[in-house]
C-alpha cells in the first residue's frame, strides 16, 4: 500500500514525487496568468499530472474501504446470527463508507484540485491553488500543523468568538460615528475593513477616523488586537512545543522500527550506563527507555536511541518490537517491582526474547525466574561473594576480579568444535595448550547430561558440537581458533 | 591468615551479604551504623548491629581502630560518608585495609585519594555480568554456576610454605596440578610487584617459600593437593 503505510521507502520517494508534481503544477498556473497561450510541453506536463491525480484520487477511493472484506462481514454476520441476508442494506453500508470518503476534508481538496482542468469548469480556476494544499497530505509536519489546530479547537474557538465580537462592535462603532464625516466609509463593508485592518496591527492608512468619537474607537480597537493577537500566538506556539516533542519521539520510534535484533535496555541508571557503553562499543544496537528525561538526553548525546517512557506500559515495549525484532532485553531500572513487572510483560509478548534482570534485593530473585527472566542477579550477591573473598584470600580476590573486569586483558572465550574443526575426534593433548600460553577451562558438551566438563582429562576425546571454554589472551584465542578452523599448524 | 578484627560500615543488603558470608566462614564481625531504626531488622536477622556516631575519632579508637581491626568495609549509600569515613580510618592507622562499595563514577577517584585498599563498585559489577551475559552467554553461565554458584568448583588461593615439596621447583617443571582434579589458574610472586599474574601469561619462575598459588577446582581436590604437597 504506497499510499498508505507509513514507514516504506517507496512512500516516502512517492510523496516526493507528488510534492514535485504539485509545486510544479502550481508554478505553471503562474505562468499562464502572464502567458494565457501556454507552451506546449507545459501542456503536456499539465496533463500528466492531471491523469496522475486523478488515478490517485480513484485510489484512494478504492482502498478507503475494503469493499470484499465489509460484504463478507456482512454476510457472515446474517448467517451466524440466523437473520436473511440483505443485499440492499449490505450495498447501502459500502456507498456510506465511500461517500464518507469523498465528504472527507482531505478528498474534498483533492476533488477540487482536478476538477477545474475541466474546461467547462474553467471558472473555478483559483481552486487550482488547492493543490497547493494537497501537500499536506505528502508532509508529516503539515499534518502535525493541522492537528495542533484541531487539538486547540475550544482556544481558538473561544478566541475566534471574542475576536469576532470585537470586530463587530469596531466596524459598527466607526460606521455609526463617521459615515456622513468621513469620505472614506461609505458602507457596511468599509468599515469592516477598517476595523481588521486597524485590529491587525497593520494601519495601512488608507482610511483613517475623522471624528474625536472614531479616534477613541480606533485606540481600544488597537489595544484590543494586541491583545488578542499575543494570545494567538501563544496558543499557537505553547501547542508547536509539544507537538514537536512528539514529533521528535516519532521519529525515534521510526528509527527503532528500521532496527533488526535489538537489545532494549530498561533503565539508564549507572548499571544501564555501563552496560550501555560496553555494548556500544562492540557495535551492538541499542534501544534505551527511562522515564528520566535528563537521562535520555544524556544516552542521546552519547549517539544512543533513547527513549523518554514508562518501561512498565506494555504499550511502550510493544512499539519497541518487544516480541518481534528485539532480542534481548535488559531490565536494570532501580526498583524490582518495575523490573519484575517488565520481566512478566516482556515474557507476555515474546517466548523467545532473552530477559536479563538485575535484582535489587536478594530476597526477590526467585520472583525473577517465575516471571519469565533468563538470568537474574543481584549485585549486593556478587559484592558479598568478593567482599568475603578479599578478606579471607585476597589473592584469589585479585584473580576473581581481573577475570570478570578483563583489566589484564586475559579473558574467557569459546571455540567450538564444528563439522570441519581440525581438532575433531582429537585428544586434548594435542592441542598442546600449555605451549600455546592457553588455560583449557572446561568443555561445553551439547550431547551429554552434564552439559559442562570442567577440567577434563588430556586423553579425553574432542567430539562434535563440544565447545572448549578457553582462558587466556585474545591474540592467543584467535591463533587457536584460526587453527581450529584451517587446520594448518600454525 | 590475619587474625584480626573486621568491622562493617553501613548496614544495608551489602552488608548482610557480606555478613552472611563471613558467618557462614566462621569470621567474627561487628556491623556499626548510626540509625537506630535498623537495630529490629538487624536482630530478626540476626546480626549484632552497634549504633553508634562513627564520625567522632574517638568512637572509631573505642571499637579497637588502630589496635586489632584489620579490615574495615565502608559500604553507606551516599558516598559523601564512604569518602569521609575511609579518610578518618586511613589518618587513624595506615595499615588496615579499607574496602568501600561506591555509587557514583567520581567517588571512585576520590576514595583512592582517601586511600582505600580496594573498592566493590556493584554498578560496574552488574553492568559488566549484563554485558558478559549477552556477549558470551554461556561462559557466564559457566562462571555463575562453577566460581559463584552451587556447585561444588571454588577458587583457592595456595601459599608455597618453606617445608613443601614445591618450594623452589621451577612452574612449567612440576605443574603437580595434573594428577589433581584442578586448574592452577596463576599466581603471586612476592618478589614481584604485580598482584596477581595468570599461568597464560608464560612467565616461567621458580616457586619460592611466600609465592601463593591461585588454583580453581573441587573442594576435596584441593585439599588432597594442599596434604599431599605439604601446604
Amino acid at each position: 500500500m504506497l499510499l498508505e503505510h507509513q514507514h516504506s521507502k517507496l512512500k516516502f520517494y512517492f510523496d516526493i514525487f507528488m510534492v514535485a508534481l504539485v509545486l510544479i503544477s502550481v508554478l505553471f498556473l503562474l505562468y499562464e496568468v502572464k502567458h494565457p497561450d501556454g507552451h506546449p510541453f507545459l501542456d503536456a506536463f499539465v496533463q500528466f499530472s492531471l491523469v496522475v491525480f486523478i488515478i490517485e484520487y480513484l485510489l484512494r477511493f478504492w482502498i478507503y474501504s475494503d469493499s470484499h472484506k465489509l460484504f463478507l462481514e456482512h454476510y457472515e454476520y446474517a448467517i451466524n446470527n440466523n437473520l436473511p441476508f440483505s443485499l440492499p442494506q449490505t450495498l447501502l453500508a459500502l456507498v456510506k463508507k465511500k461517500v464518507e470518503y469523498i465528504l472527507s476534508p482531505l478528498a474534498i481538496i483533492d476533488l477540487l484540485a482536478i476538477l477545474p482542468s475541466y474546461r467547462p469548469l474553467r471558472f473555478l480556476r483559483i481552486f487550482l491553488l488547492f493543490r497547493i494544499f494537497k501537500l499536506f497530505r505528502y508532509a508529516r509536519s503539515m499534518k502535525t500543523f493541522t492537528s495542533i489546530i484541531t487539538e486547540k479547537k475550544f482556544e481558538l474557538f473561544t478566541l475566534a468568538i471574542f475576536a469576532s465580537f470585537v470586530i463587530f462592535t469596531g466596524s459598527s462603532a466607526i460606521y455609526i460615528f463617521e459615515t456622513h464625516q468621513n469620505p472614506k466609509i461609505n458602507t457596511l463593508f468599509d468599515a469592516l475593513y477598517w476595523a481588521i485592518v486597524t485590529m491587525g496591527t497593520v494601519g495601512y492608512g488608507d482610511i483613517v477616523p475623522v471624528t474625536t468619537e472614531g479616534m477613541v474607537v480606533a485606540m481600544i480597537l488597537i489595544i484590543l488586537g494586541v491583545a488578542t493577537l499575543a494570545f494567538l500566538t501563544s496558543i499557537i506556539v505553547s501547542s508547536f512545543q509539544n507537538k514537536l516533542i512528539e514529533l521528535k519521539e516519532s521519529r525515534t520510534f521510526a528509527d527503532v522500527d528500521k532496527l533488526e535484533s535489538y537489545i532494549v535496555i530498561c533503565g539508564y541508571g549507572r548499571v544501564g550506563e555501563v552496560v550501555a557503553k560496553m555494548l556500544h562499543e562492540d557495535g551492538y544496537k541499542l534501544v534505551i527507555i527511562d522515564n528520566d528525561e535528563t537521562k535520555i538526553k544524556l544516552a542521546q548525546q552519547r549517539g544512543l536511541i533513547g527513549i523518554v517512557a514508562d518501561a512498565s506500559k506494555s504499550r511502550i515495549l510493544g512499539e519497541l518490537g518487544v516480541g518481534k525484532r528485539a532480542a534481548q532485553i535488559i531490565c536494570a531500572t532501580n526498583s524490582d517491582e518495575l523490573n519484575v513487572f517488565i520481566t512478566l510483560t516482556a515474557r507476555s509478548l515474546s517466548e523467545q526474547i532473552i530477559i536479563i534482570a538485575r535484582v535489587i534485593k536478594n530476597t526477590h530473585k526467585k520472583k525473577y525466574f517465575l516471571a519469565g527472566a533468563n538470568y537474574a542477579f543481584s549485585a549486593d550477591e556478587t559484592i558479598g561473594l568478593m567482599g568475603a573473598q578479599y578478606i579471607t584470600q585476597p589473592i584469589s580476590y585479585a584473580a576473581l576480579d581481573e577475570m570478570l573486569t578483563e583489566n589484564t586483558g586475559v579473558l574467557f572465550d569459546m571455540v567450538p568444535i564444528h563439522e570441519h574443526a581440525f581438532f575433531i575426534n582429537q585428544p586434548i593433548a594435542a592441542l598442546n595448550l600449555s605451549e600455546k600460553r592457553l588455560l583449557l577451562f572446561g568443555i561445553l558438551r551439547q550431547n551429554s547430561v552434564l552439559a559442562f566438563e570442567f577440567n577434563p582429562s588430556p586423553h579425553c576425546l574432542l567430539q562434535l558440537h563440544d565447545t572448549l571454554i578457553i582462558m587466556g589472551r585474545k591474540h592467543h584465542i584467535n591463533l587457536l581458533r584460526k587453527h581450529n578452523d584451517q587446520g594448518n599448524m600454525g | 591468615m590475619n587474625e584480626g578484627k573486621i568491622l562493617l560500615f553501613g548496614f544495608n543488603r551489602s552488608a548482610i551479604e557480606i555478613g552472611t558470608r563471613l558467618k557462614a566462614q566462621g569470621f567474627p564481625f561487628t556491623c556499626i551504623d548510626n540509625n537506630a531504626a535498623l537495630l529490629p531488622y538487624a536482630k530478626k536477622l540476626g546480626f549484632e548491629l552497634l549504633i553508634m556516631d562513627y564520625s567522632e575519632d574517638d568512637t572509631l579508637l573505642s571499637l579497637g581502630v588502630s589496635e586489632d581491626v584489620s579490615f574495615i568495609f565502608t559500604l553507606f549509600e551516599e558516598d559523601v560518608h564512604n569518602v569521609f569515613l575511609t579518610l578518618c580510618l586511613r589518618a587513624l592507622d595506615p595499615n588496615v585495609q579499607i574496602i568501600s562499595t561506591t555509587h557514583t563514577k567520581d567517588a571512585i577517584h576520590k576514595l583512592e585519594i582517601a586511600g582505600v585498599n580496594t573498592i566493590l563498585d556493584p554498578y560496574q559489577i552488574c553492568g559488566k555480568r549484563i554485558y558478559k551475559l549477552i556477549t558470551q552467554p554461556e561462559i557466564m553461565q559457566i562462571i555463575d554456576a562453577t566460581i559463584f554458584g552451587e556447585e561444588d568448583i571454588n577458587m583457592e588461593q595456595i601459599t608455597i610454605t618453606e617445608h613443601s615439596a614445591l618450594n623452589g621447583v621451577l612452574l612449567s617443571e612440576c605443574y603437580p596440578t595434573q594428577n589433581y582434579n584442578m586448574l592452577l589458574i596463576g599466581l603471586h610472586d612476592k618478589e614481584l610487584k604485580k598482584e596477581f599474574i595468570f599461568i597464560t601469561e608464560g612467565h616461567n619462575h621458580t616457586l619460592d617459600q611466600g609465592d601463593i598459588l591461585v588454583v580453581i577446582g573441587k573442594s576435596a581436590e584441593i585439599e588432597r593437593f594442599r596434604i599431599d604437597f605439604n601446604l
